[in-house]
């Protein structure tokens, strides 16, 4: 099967993914379109299969953020740039649990590290921020996320990558 | 016998009164002395005359960010250097991914300040496998 990731377009079917977690397949079925396109929120990404183009097997959503600097605790923000910390998010990432164990988890977050790579080095972003599943955080921990502790209540686990981390990573590829 | 029309002069219409805003920052010894050796430098006397400059310039810069341009410093040696400053990029049309706001309690935000503040990681084998993939 030959996997081709691209942005969400109008026509694709969302319908029957089906990724065995209903928040996430909700998300695709019915806001990543408009999310994407009418109020400009959150990019989703969707992996295909280039013989079924419009089948949808996995997804990831990517948006900006930041963090205003009088928000940082004061010891720590002379070790930062003097604005905002700018920040990505990837909000969402999922993959049909028909199509799982083939690798294409790795295959998304991979597109998304590289976009994530463009998009900084484009706008400057000083770090990755992910909403995870806390039975998932070990999934994105292979991949270096550190895991921000202090949340107020059970519940997704926010972890974070430097972008110098993912750009080291790039040159080391290269290798 | 020549007839002498008075020319009425018109009345000069009632001077708008121009209102003006005051404008009042604190500023921190560090930028208020960058102000102060601006001011020198650029032979300002008055405080609005340095505001109205930097908002002309900074006006300047957003509006070219918006059309899409980059600004770019070059060197005499033709060594180049593009501004990127996070405001500015948030008008920028080729910014792809839109924008929004996440809750941090204070606690998130003291450990990812302290995360983000530190050397980074070295990349994992699996981060180094996707950057291949």
């Amino acid at each position: 099967m030959a996997v081709a990731i691209r942005h969400l377009e109008e026509f694709d079917d969302v319908e029957s993914f089906d990724c065995g977690d209903e928040p996430l397949n909700n998300y695709l079925q019915r806001y990543a379109w408009t999310n994407q396109q009418k109020v400009s929120i959150g990019v989703t990404y969707v992996a295909i299969d280039e013989a079924a183009s419009h089948t949808v097997l996995g997804y990831f959503t990517l948006a900006t953020s930041s963090i205003p600097r009088d928000k940082l605790p004061k010891k720590y923000v002379r070790g930062l740039p003097p604005y905002d910390l700018p920040l990505i998010l990837l909000a969402r990432l999922a993959v049909d649990k028909r199509f799982s164990g083939r690798g294409l988890g790795h295959a998304l977050i991979s597109e998304a590290f590289k976009t994530i790579l463009r998009v900084a080095d484009d706008v400057g972003c000083r770090c990755v921020i992910t909403d995870a599943y806390r039975d998932k955080a070990g999934w994105y921990a292979r991949y270096g996320f550190i895991p921000v502790e202090g949340a107020e209540r059970d519940g997704p686990q926010k972890m974070f990558l430097d972008i110098r981390t993912i750009r080291a990573a790039l040159q080391q590829g290269k290798k | 016998m020549a007839r002498i029309t008075k020319n009425k002069t018109k009345e000069a219409p009632p001077r708008k009164q121009i209102r003006k805003s005051k404008f009042q920052a604190d500023l921190a010894p560090s930028e208020d002395s960058m102000v102060r050796a601006l001011k020198t430098e650029l032979q300002l006397t008055s405080n609005t005359d340095f505001l109205s400059d930097a908002l002309a310039l900074f006006h300047w810069a957003v509006s070219e960010r918006k059309r899409g341009h980059r600004i770019v410093s070059e060197s005499a040696t033709g060594e180049r250097k593009i501004l990127v400053f996070p405001h500015l990029e948030r008008v920028a049309p080729e910014l792809a991914l839109p924008r929004i706001d996440i809750h941090w309690t204070r606690a998130e935000l003291e450990n990812l300040a302290e995360l983000a503040s530190k050397r980074p990681a070295e990349p994992t084998d699996a981060l180094i496998r996707a950057m291949r993939h």
